[in-house]
């Protein structure tokens, strides 16, 4: 069946699009069109999106990952920061302790060496040793202070290294070598003044003898 | 074939729409304003009622530009936010149109003797304006706006079937009133 008024009206199409809208309806409409920055915002939103309310749950899923980043970043810092100053707290009250908290043996043991050597060398300036005719024993005086000097250096390592047994060994041994340096020096000390004691009131005896 | 060429030329006006250039906008409501208005006309059959229909539809182009993604010309995506704004304008107003495929079957509308017809544009046009709301708009759509059935029922929320009787009843309701001596005068 041929429709006749179908016909009629699209070859006609035009001629029913009367009515106009007032000129001013333009003016009411850009007023509310979203401002450009807005637009591009939406832009990027509808991209992605497709229909309204899928945009709409889109935008709210971004947005909440954005916070749970936010989130988490901010955790990550705050606890890094809390980390931070906890380790700082632990070498800060580890450097003044030194010997007494990494090698708590050692400290009685320095006590104890410091005293022998400087017991000893207070037993050793008592001798004159120029009357004794030993002026050669500058090379142990210097010999000691290498041993001295080595052992302040092994101390400052102590605070550094993460081997302290092996440290805190060679320290001992140190302030062993030194004393039995001083003890052997003043063995010889006493051996000589033995030795020159005993010829000198000999000689004395001898001259009183012979006088 | 010179749709075709037509949506070329607005290709770069859109564009420029989508980045928000008031002077684009401005001229695609130009282009597009007097077509669109006519649409809201018929459905709305109100003065008033289809300029803010006008409005709100092309505000919501403007914004949901990006939205177009080519796949029909651009006439032809407006209008159908424009049907669209009309329709809910309407069904805001009044329940009529939601009750469109309730209204009773009816008898299979005559075959009317359609020789003797003075077809004239402007009667037409008026007798269209007299019909009942929910044959106003399903004859609209169909005759003017361009819409087959299968859309018309898509739009309307009804059935394909519905809007092709409904719309066989339109069109002779259309003649009845067209052939009422009134009219002429």
């Amino acid at each position: 069946m041929e429709d006749r008024l179908k016909k009629f009206v699209s070859e006609n199409r035009e001629e029913f699009d009367v009515f106009e809208p007032r000129p001013e309806l333009w003016q009411q409409i850009c007023q509310q069109i979203p401002p450009p920055q807005k637009e591009t915002t939406k832009v990027i939103k509808f991209n992605f999106g497709g229909h309204g309310s899928l945009t709409a749950d889109m935008m709210l899923m971004r947005v909440a990952a954005a916070i749970l980043l936010l989130l988490g970043c901010g955790l990550t810092l705050y606890l890094a920061k809390l980390n931070v100053p906890e380790t700082a707290n632990n070498l800060a009250t580890v450097q003044p302790a030194t010997i007494r908290n990494i090698a708590p043996e050692l400290a009685d043991a320095e006590v104890y060496y410091i005293n022998q050597i400087e017991e000893k060398e207070k037993r050793l300036s008592a001798y004159d040793l120029k009357v004794l005719g030993l002026d050669g024993t500058n090379e142990i005086d210097r010999e000691l202070a290498r041993l001295d000097s080595s052992y302040n250096q092994l101390k400052k390592q102590l605070l550094s290294t993460p081997n302290t047994e092996r440290v805190v060994e060679a320290m001992i041994q140190n302030l062993r070598i030194r004393t039995q340096v001083l003890n052997h020096q003043l063995e010889i000390l006493q051996n000589i003044n033995k030795e020159t004691l005993q010829p000198t009131s000999e000689t004395q005896t001898n001259e009183k003898t012979n006088v | 074939m010179e749709k075709i060429s037509y949506q070329d030329v607005n290709q770069h006006v859109i564009e420029r729409c989508r980045n928000g250039e008031n002077r684009a906008q401005y001229e695609l409501y130009k282009l597009y304003s007097k077509a669109m208005f006519n649409v809201c006309m018929r459905i709305t059959n109100d003065y008033a009622e289809a300029e803010d229909v006008l409005q709100e539809a092309f505000i919501s182009a403007f914004k949901n530009m990006h939205s177009y993604k080519g796949e029909a010309s651009f006439g032809s995506w407006l209008k159908r936010i424009v049907v669209n704004a009309s329709i809910n304008a309407i069904r805001k107003r009044r329940e009529e149109v939601v009750a469109l495929d309730e209204r009773e079957a009816g008898e299979i509308p005559d075959q009317v003797d359609e020789d003797d017809m003075e077809w004239q544009v402007e009667k037409v046009r008026a007798a269209i304006q007299k019909l009942p709301e929910g044959y106003r708009i399903v004859l609209t759509l169909y005759l003017l706006e361009g819409y087959d059935h299968a859309e018309i029922g898509e739009i309307l929320k009804i059935s394909e079937s519905t809007s092709k009787s409904q719309y066989s009843r339109a069109r002779k309701k259309l003649i009845d009133i067209m052939r009422e001596p009134q009219l002429v005068a």
